[in-house]
């Protein structure tokens, strides 16, 4: 079941088309990564699924039903910027979104404010936070009440790499309690960990939409090696599913179609041609490199 | 709407802004209404002969019943006190973007500007009833010989509440359509103090006076001078006190037009 369809969204500022016509569904249970470049219109897709844009074209449900503000009471969100009153304390803004959003109550401000390490500073105002502690209260806020919908824009902005471990870890035991999270981050090594489906847009047009493994194993790449390589490009070619062969040095990148690569087919069939491997491995695209092909101009 | 009006009380209870802007207002409706009535006994109690003649010309204006037409008058040079709170308290939404975060959280658009309303709402009830004790202090203290009808014009109450609201509203405007604190607190007060003072007079010199619908002069004229300042000008006292009815509507009219504004513009626009 899909906790968000989103159908043909379209968004421009004035001749600029921030977005063209997105389509994609967000599986319940799942951590949903977004990616893109900046301007992409990674912000401005969750701006309108949030009502704080409206679209030019196009619509989106939530579980299949057209968005209302009861709808949003119950997700967690961070959206761009932490958004608070500045002259009041992280326990009475999150009274605020807490009196909002009818989720939490005092001593859920208190155990959230524990989970982001932000329980000794509770009665410090906004302002005398730095860029990291509101971030956490944003965070704070997101997860106040526990809504079963997170949507996150950039999480880890402003935190060092503790913290960015600490979130790491949160969401992934969040999924495990069966959040349903939306996450946009510039941060693909953190997206590969932690999300189990993911879209990517570029220039305000989806380019790969679907399972973190799907998106990445565009194609099949086994590695193999042996004395000659020059021999390898002659009997490869031969193997099911072989599309091209690229020369890396002492061995070389082998292309299959995706899902018929086998490694222990692959070393058989080089041993019955006469040729004893001494490198076989079956490479795992990565999705900084799958991003890069996906994005680059 | 109660869980506006708490959410709306969390946000202003601990604003410093926001007391101390109340707290210039608590003490300018007394402060400007003690002021004038000094100024009054201090000429109206000389005992010579000018000052006698004074007394008799203009009678007791701060006594029963006149007091809350006076007090209303004199008190109505102040709305821009508490018009800088209302466009502080929905420009900080902007300056924050907690307007955008509200809507995040759950509320709808509706919603937001209805906390808004009643902030405008709650503060013409706040200045009206700071002036409605400071026109019966005064009263009680001016008033030498109770009259038979002492709340004969109680009525200036109601007309300060409803010229309170409608130039609080204009404010809120301002403050909504510009977002910016300091611009919009600048524009207002530039377009308050100046711009429509000179285009209402140059509209009544050259038109069949239709600077009276000018935002902040249709309202005006729910509180025309008291009686002892309209005896220096008896006809246009009595034109002021005539045109009363009609700018209670009009007042209503304008109020209702920038409140529908805000609405359909906040249910239109980006945050």
């Amino acid at each position: 079941m899909s906790v968000l369809s989103i159908n043909n969204l379209a968004k421009s500022y004035g001749r600029i088309k921030a977005l063209k016509g997105v389509s994609f569904e967000v599986p319940a249970g799942s951590v949903y990564g977004l990616l893109g470049p900046n301007g992409s219109g990674k912000t401005t897709l969750l701006s309108i699924i949030l009502d704080v844009l409206s679209a030019d074209a196009g619509n989106y449900t939530w579980f299949g039903k057209p968005t209302t503000p009861d709808i949003r009471k119950n997700i967690g969100t961070l959206l761009e910027t932490p958004n608070f009153y500045h002259y009041l304390s992280a326990v009475n803004n999150l009274l605020v979104t807490s009196s909002i959003s009818g989720r939490g109550n005092k001593a859920a401000i208190d155990e959230v404010l524990k989970t982001v390490s932000l329980y000794e500073r509770r009665n410090s105002p906004f302002s005398s936070y730095s860029l990291g502690m509101k971030q956490r209260l944003a965070i704070a806020a997101a997860l106040l009440g526990k809504p079963q919908i997170l949507i996150l824009d950039e999480p880890t902005n402003g935190l060092d790499p503790v913290g960015i471990a600490e979130i790491r870890d949160l969401i992934g035991a969040l999924r495990l309690q069966g959040y349903t999270i939306i996450i946009a981050s510039h941060l693909l090594d953190e997206i590969e960990k932690i999300c189990t489906h993911v879209a990517i847009l570029k220039q305000g047009e989806l380019v790969a939409e679907g399972t973190v493994k799907d998106v990445l194993m565009d194609e099949d790449i086994i590695e193999i090696g042996c004395h000659s390589t020059a021999a390898l490009d002659a009997i490869v070619q031969n193997i099911p599913g072989f599309i091209q062969l690229e020369q890396k040095g002492d061995w070389c990148s082998v292309y299959f179609e995706k899902g018929t690569a086998d490694t222990a087919a692959v070393n058989a069939y080089c041993f019955a041609q006469g040729i004893t491997l001494n490198h076989l491995v079956l490479k795992k695209k990565r999705l900084e490199d799958r991003f890069f092909e996906l994005t680059a101009n | 709407m109660r869980n506006i009006l708490k959410t709306e009380w969390l946000k202003i209870k601990f604003y410093p802004a926001f007391w101390w802007v109340m707290g210039m207002t608590i003490l300018s409706y007394p402060g400007i209404n003690m002021i004038f009535w000094k100024v009054f006994l201090n000429i109206t109690q000389k005992k010579t002969q000018t000052g006698q003649m004074v007394a008799w010309l203009l009678g007791n204006p701060f006594a029963f019943p006149d007091t809350f037409h006076t007090t209303a008058y004199f008190s109505s040079f102040f709305v821009f006190i508490p018009s800088i709170l209302v466009i502080m308290l929905i420009t900080n939404e902007y300056s924050y973007k907690t307007n955008r975060q509200n809507i995040i959280d759950g509320w709808s658009r509706d919603q937001f500007l209805w906390g808004k309303f009643f902030n405008v709402l709650i503060t013409t009830f706040i200045v009206t009833l700071l002036f409605s004790i400071v026109a019966v202090v005064i009263g009680y203290l001016a008033t030498t010989k109770m009259p038979e009808q002492p709340l004969r014009e109680i009525k200036f109450v109601l007309l300060f509440a409803l010229q309170s609201f409608e130039q609080l509203s204009v404010a809120f405007l301002f403050g909504f359509l510009v977002r910016r604190s300091f611009l919009a607190l600048s524009l207002f007060l530039f377009y308050y103090m100046i711009v429509e003072n000179i285009v209402v007079k140059i509209l009544s010199l050259k038109t069949k006076d239709w600077g009276r619908f000018l935002p902040l002069e249709i309202s005006d004229r729910l509180i025309p001078i008291p009686a002892f300042l309209g005896k220096f000008d008896d006809d246009a006292f009595k034109i002021g006190l005539e045109a009363i009815n009609m700018h209670i509507i009009y007042t209503i009219v304008m109020s209702v037009f920038i409140w529908v504004i805000c609405f359909r513009v906040n249910r239109k626009r980006d945050l």
